[in-house]
């Protein structure tokens, strides 16, 4: 049996379907993820998603997908009103996605992946005949993967190819990539792309693909689609469009919003010594592959470095090392023009403090106490620990309510396992460990993400707070707009590297934006292993 | 207040102990036993005389220290099984260091005293080298642990039956007897000897460090969330050694008062078993050293009526490692309803106090 | 003495190795590519020795019942299946850690055996019977170190099926998928805890017909000290294996040499250090453990949903 007679439209001349979505709107608690989007993607048209991280294209996406369920709004699929409930029916209406983290499972090469993925696979696999098969649909494919090596032996690239051939295989009329070309050489990207664009000419497919990339938008798409802050900002050909208008869509004007006050450093005297200093350093992913390669950078007391960067191009690596959670393969760490570790002296004696991203994971002991995980810094000095050596409950809960009334941390009780927080009021517990005494070094890794506005605001304040007492403050952050917001100078990070590091006021937002496109920059190499799959 | 976790904690093993008791008396009740018998033989056998208490502290002894040294590990996280090594090669290390010494006529309180720091020492080692494997070398301590309790094993063996074996032991070779002047008598006039002693004040004291020093805070921070103690600077590793290290040592002691208190010498009786029971004894507590105390002597009180049930309900004596095993099963299910337990549980407490 | 006395001592422990590492390795074979079925699935199961010693009593006493001992070989698997089900069962519950349950069954297991094996310590139980593979050579104890057990021969089928049925059939795509992962498979449409469940029950089978070899054909006979931590090592025999079930039956082969190593030194009169050399397996299977734990390959063919080396 081919793949062609799996459902029963093959024969149909005009394969391509249109897709559409009418003011669908989803929320996620206080946060509104969609607002009335509406959306049109003919059929046999290229169309491109556009829009920042967070500004609701993965959330579209998934509604269209059925993963979730959209609060109002409609799907149209080929002229018709559809309802999406499960990925498993949207697979069945010929509606197929390549997602940012890998389906395909590793262990199984590429052949047993696309035939497992059948929903009719045969109970014995003949696999000469399967194979014979296989390499003919191969031969019919604009792009081919070598059909007997496993999943785990092949590049990001040839992955991603493989994904994308396992819808064709599995006849899916309409595919949404989600960021596709992000794990592949521009080569490898432009061939892909120029394929699925003959395809999609041909009226054999239709083609939604979410990116970053205005090159590639303006390349190989006829169309596209921004969304920012959930909303749609713009819509039009991707052939008449010019960058800039469509950059400008994505990130918009600078807006006045409230925001933590900055005090303008005093003019150093002589010129002042850096507090932390990356110098050189590197970093490996459990396989080998090099995740921070040779990142030097240089942090001032009273200023805060942001680090802007597509999601999985090293800036988790750099804070894990940073964090003492991943072993330096190479360089150095400074502070103050000492050696660095970092070791519980160390971050004592230079008063190192951090917020690292997912608190759940990084942060808190999820099964203690509120009151031990804001001891987390102070349970082994006094006045917590007394002379003799021991702990007093008492102290250190009579110190964490304290803490607890001055940062507003919303609990139970000071006893409560900090699992039952929620995620505001878990970072609020962490700023209180962190930022309540005195701190020259600041390291902070996406410090809002998944927050409501009144924490975000309160949190940014704080780490602004730092910086004008004079900390050394690294911020890394996949949102643009608090990087921006709150960024002394700005550097990019890209496939494991760092671009030069240049003050907020001398680039724009455009500028970076396009530097996070992969525009002035090498190849924009993706690690999987890196990358935390998100809902943007 | 008490807090809901609290009130789980107690509640939660002490029902699962009570549908374990259901489901061994259908197991009697199949085999055309009468469970009301095996209760009341269990009461007889284990408290209700002087003479039953003392033989159950007796066992219990054993089982505190062997409990501890699966519970202070798995505060961190490890899931160790080492305990039942350490005791051999402990027990065997105090009964070897002893032989010169007992040669040279020292005195009792100073053998015991080196006896009980070879012990503890080689059991620290021995117990320590799972963690520092797994934390250096990526090796799983639970494996890496139980091979090592073999591998104990048969060394021990090895060398009992060859360079250390006495002459005199014909039937069963052992290491040269300590002989009476050494051995560990009863506390206070009683059977019972000091290893109880030994495992109630280690049982405070590990409570102690694991619930009240900076040690055991950074250590329980290490078993809730690695990557939280890394980001705290914490040495990680380090932490995992010396818990396993102290695990060791406490069954090294174990191995210490078979020989001294008990055997008077080294030979294959050193493998007792204590281990495996341990492990039950601190899945029980919820590997809270405290709770491990009750928790042992519950057990050693089972063990003392082993003897009784045997000849007066003709049951063979793996009757209690049946009880046991539906006991550890039983626990491992309940442990699906900890934090799923509506406001009930306070209801549950007062009902059965 | 002449010349050629200690050469033939030499052929005579030569094949005394070979003769017992097949005889120890059987055991080992059935854990091991029971274990690693259950592994390929992402589970799994320390508890395999409580089947093997279950198993070799219930084989043993089904044997001596029936006189069948082929009905003892049976009634093991049977009971294999059920602790293997329970086991599945339990660890599908939330919150509940797959290596404390195996700890709790290999308790059970053991529990149990000696339990209801105490009455068949002492009687005879009719035994399986051996393939002669040594009737080319007329010295007696070649003869008899090359009696081989036809548990064997079907073992090493079972492991060639197992490779073929892992990569051949929509079965074993599934269990290799749920293995490597479970949200791959769940997207598939695949009911995770029931792939695992079967399993781990399939392999808590043949952990349990290796515990009926153990008792049927060596060493023979049903006693409290009949395994020791061969269903514990068979976990890290499939570790050290690469979850492939060919290189199962090299790993077992060479597992079963060490473990005759002692017994046939002791053959030809070298009885030192017998216990010495019964730690041989347990340093063997600690330093592969050593050696594989961070090894590249080991870590690429590893199912990544075990628990074992997350």
């Amino acid at each position: 049996m081919t793949p062609a007679t799996l459902s029963g439209i093959s024969q149909h001349p005009d394969r391509a379907m249109s897709l559409s979505t009418q003011q669908m709107t989803k929320s996620f608690g206080a946060l509104c993820a969609l607002d009335h989007v509406s959306l049109n993607v003919a059929a046999g048209s290229f169309h491109a998603l556009l829009g920042e991280n967070g500004a609701g294209k993965s959330t579209l996406v998934k509604c269209i997908m059925g993963f979730y369920a959209a609060d109002a709004g409609a799907i149209i699929l080929d002229g018709q009103r559809v309802a999406m409930d499960s990925p498993r029916q949207a697979q069945m209406r010929g509606i197929g996605m390549v997602y940012q983290h890998f389906t395909l499972v590793p262990c199984l090469t590429a052949a047993e992946n696309l035939v497992i993925a059948r929903p009719d696979a045969p109970g014995i696999i003949h696999w000469r005949t399967e194979l014979r098969r296989l390499e003919a649909f191969m031969d019919r494919m604009p792009f081919r993967v070598s059909l007997n090596r496993h999943v785990a032996d092949l590049s990001a690239g040839e992955r991603q190819k493989l994904e994308i051939l396992k819808l064709l295989y599995l006849d899916q009329r309409v595919l949404i990539l989600d960021e596709p070309t992000s794990v592949m050489t521009p080569s490898e990207a432009d061939e892909v792309l120029t394929l699925l664009g003959g395809m999609a000419q041909r009226g054999e497919i239709t083609v939604l693909m979410i990116s970053h990339k205005f090159r590639e938008v303006k390349a190989f798409c006829d169309s596209f689609t921004v969304l920012r802050h959930g909303r749609v900002t713009g819509t039009g050909s991707a052939r008449s469009a010019t960058i800039d208008e469509m950059s400008h869509m994505m990130v918009g004007e600078t807006r006045l919003r409230a925001r933590a006050p900055r005090k303008s450093r005093p003019v150093a005297q002589p010129a002042p010594l850096p507090r932390l200093t990356l110098d050189a350093i590197c970093a490996d992913d459990q396989t080998g592959r090099r995740v921070v390669d040779n990142v030097t950078l240089d942090i001032y007391p009273g200023e805060i470095v942001g680090l802007a960067g597509v999601s999985g191009n090293g800036q988790s690596a750099l804070v894990e090392i940073l964090s003492g959670q991943r072993p330096l393969a190479g360089g150095r760490l400074l502070i103050g023009g000492k050696p660095f570790s970092p070791c519980r002296t160390d971050l004592d004696r230079y008063k190192v403090f951090g917020l690292p991203e997912e608190p759940m994971r990084n942060a808190v002991v999820p099964r203690m106490s509120v009151a031990e995980n804001m001891a987390f810094r102070s349970f082994d000095k006094p006045p917590i620990m007394s002379r003799t050596g021991f702990i007093s409950p008492s102290r250190m809960r009579a110190i964490a309510e304290q803490l607890i009334a001055r940062y507003n941390v919303q609990t139970a009780s000071a006893d409560a396992a900090i699992e039952t927080l929620s995620g505001g009021n878990v970072q609020r517990a962490i700023l209180a460990r962190e930022l309540s005494g005195q701190v020259e070094v600041l390291i902070v890794a996406n410090p809002c993400f998944g927050l409501d506005f009144a924490s975000v605001a309160e949190i940014r304040a704080q780490i602004m707070d730092q910086r004008n007492r004079g900390a050394a403050v690294l911020l890394v952050s996949e949102d643009l707009d608090e990087v921006l917001d709150l960024s002394d100078r700005v550097g990019v990070m890209s496939a494991g590297k760092l671009a030069a590091v240049i003050p907020t006021s001398d680039t724009s937002r455009a500028q970076i934006g396009k530097q996070m496109g992969g525009a002035e920059l090498k190849p924009d190499i993706r690690h999987p292993g890196d990358s935390h799959a998100r809902v943007s | 207040m008490l807090n809901t976790r609290v009130i789980e904690s107690v509640t939660i093993p002490l029902a699962a102990l009570l549908v374990s008791g259901l489901v061994f008396s259908v197991f009697l009740l199949i085999l055309g036993k009468s469970p009301a018998t095996f209760a009341s033989l269990v009461w007889t056998g284990g408290f209700s005389s002087w003479f039953s208490i003392q033989n159950a502290l007796q066992r219990a002894a054993p089982l505190i220290l062997t409990g501890l040294a699966f519970a202070i590990p798995a505060r961190i996280g490890l899931t160790l099984l080492g305990a039942e090594g350490a005791v051999v090669i402990g027990g065997f290390s105090a009964a070897v260091v002893a032989i010169p010494l007992v040669t040279a006529g020292m005195p009792a309180a100073f053998v015991w005293l080196v006896m009980a720091s070879a012990a503890m020492v080689v059991g620290a080692v021995w117990v320590g080298l799972a963690g520092w494997l797994k934390h250096h070398r990526g090796v799983n301590e639970t494996i890496s642990s139980l091979l090592l309790t073999y591998i104990a094993i048969a060394i021990v063996s090895f060398l009992i039956e060859g360079p250390f074996r006495d002459p005199g032991s014909a039937n069963k070779p052992s290491t040269m007897p300590l002989g009476t002047d050494y051995r560990i008598g009863g506390m206070f006039d009683s059977s019972v000897h000091w290893g109880l002693a030994a495992g109630l004040v280690l049982a405070v004291a590990l409570w102690v460090l694991m619930a009240r020093t900076p040690f055991g805070f950074a250590a329980r921070m290490t078993g809730g969330n690695l990557r939280a103690a890394q980001g705290q600077g914490l040495p990680v590793g380090r932490l995992l050694v010396a818990c396993c290290a102290i695990a060791g040592a406490c069954a090294g002691i174990v191995g210490f008062f078979e020989i001294a208190a008990i055997h008077g010498q080294a030979n294959a009786s050193l493998a007792a078993g204590y281990g495996f029971t341990g492990i039950l004894v601190a899945f029980l507590a919820r590997h809270n050293p405290l709770a491990v105390v009750p928790v042992a002597i519950l057990f050693g009180a089972l063990d003392a009526a082993g003897g009784l049930i045997q000849r007066r309900m003709e049951m063979p004596d793996a009757t209690m490692l049946v009880l046991q095993g539906i006991i550890f099963v039983v626990l491992l299910i309940s442990d699906t309803f900890h934090g799923r337990l509506p406001f009930g549980t306070s209801q549950r407490t007062g009902a059965r106090t | 003495m002449t010349q050629a006395e200690p050469l033939a001592s030499m052929m005579i422990v030569f094949y005394a190795m070979i003769g017992g590492a097949i005889r120890v390795s059987t055991p080992f074979l059935f854990v091991a590519l029971g274990e690693c079925l259950t592994e390929k699935s992402g589970r799994i199961n320390l508890g395999l020795e409580g089947n093997l010693i279950l198993g070799a009593m219930t084989g043993y006493a089904v044997s001596y019942n029936t006189g069948s001992a082929w009905m003892g070989v049976l009634a093991a698997g049977g009971v294999g299946v059920v602790l293997g089900v329970a086991h599945g069962w339990i660890c599908k519950l939330p919150k509940v850690n797959d290596i404390a349950v195996g700890l709790a069954f290999m308790g059970l297991g053991t529990g149990l055996a000696f339990f209801f094996g105490k009455p068949y310590i002492q009687p005879s139980a009719p035994r399986l019977g051996s393939v002669p593979l040594g009737g080319w050579s007329n010295n007696p104890q070649v003869q008899q170190a090359l009696q081989i057990n036809p548990l064997f021969f079907i073992g090493i089928m079972l492991a060639v099926f197992l490779w073929w049925m892992l990569r051949n059939t929509r079965w074993g795509l599934v269990i290799r998928v749920t293995g490597d992962s479970a949200a791959s498979a769940r997207a598939m449409g695949v009911n995770v805890d029931m792939v695992r469940l079967l399993a781990t029950a399939a392999g808590g089978c043949l952990a349990g017909i290796g515990g009926a070899f153990l008792s049927l054909s060596y060493p023979g006979s049903w006693n409290e000290g009949l395994s020791s931590g061969q269903g514990l090592m068979a976990v890290a025999l499939v570790i050290f294996a690469r979850w492939n079930p060919l290189r199962c039956v090299l790993a077992a082969l060479l597992f079963g040499a060490a473990g005759a190593l002692g017994p046939s030194l002791q053959s030809i009169g070298v009885s030192f250090g017998y216990h010495f050399f019964n730690a041989a397996p347990y340093i063997l299977t600690l330093v592969i453990m050593i050696a594989s734990a961070r090894s590249r390959s080991a870590a690429i063919e590893a199912p990544r949903e075990l628990s074992i080396i997350k």
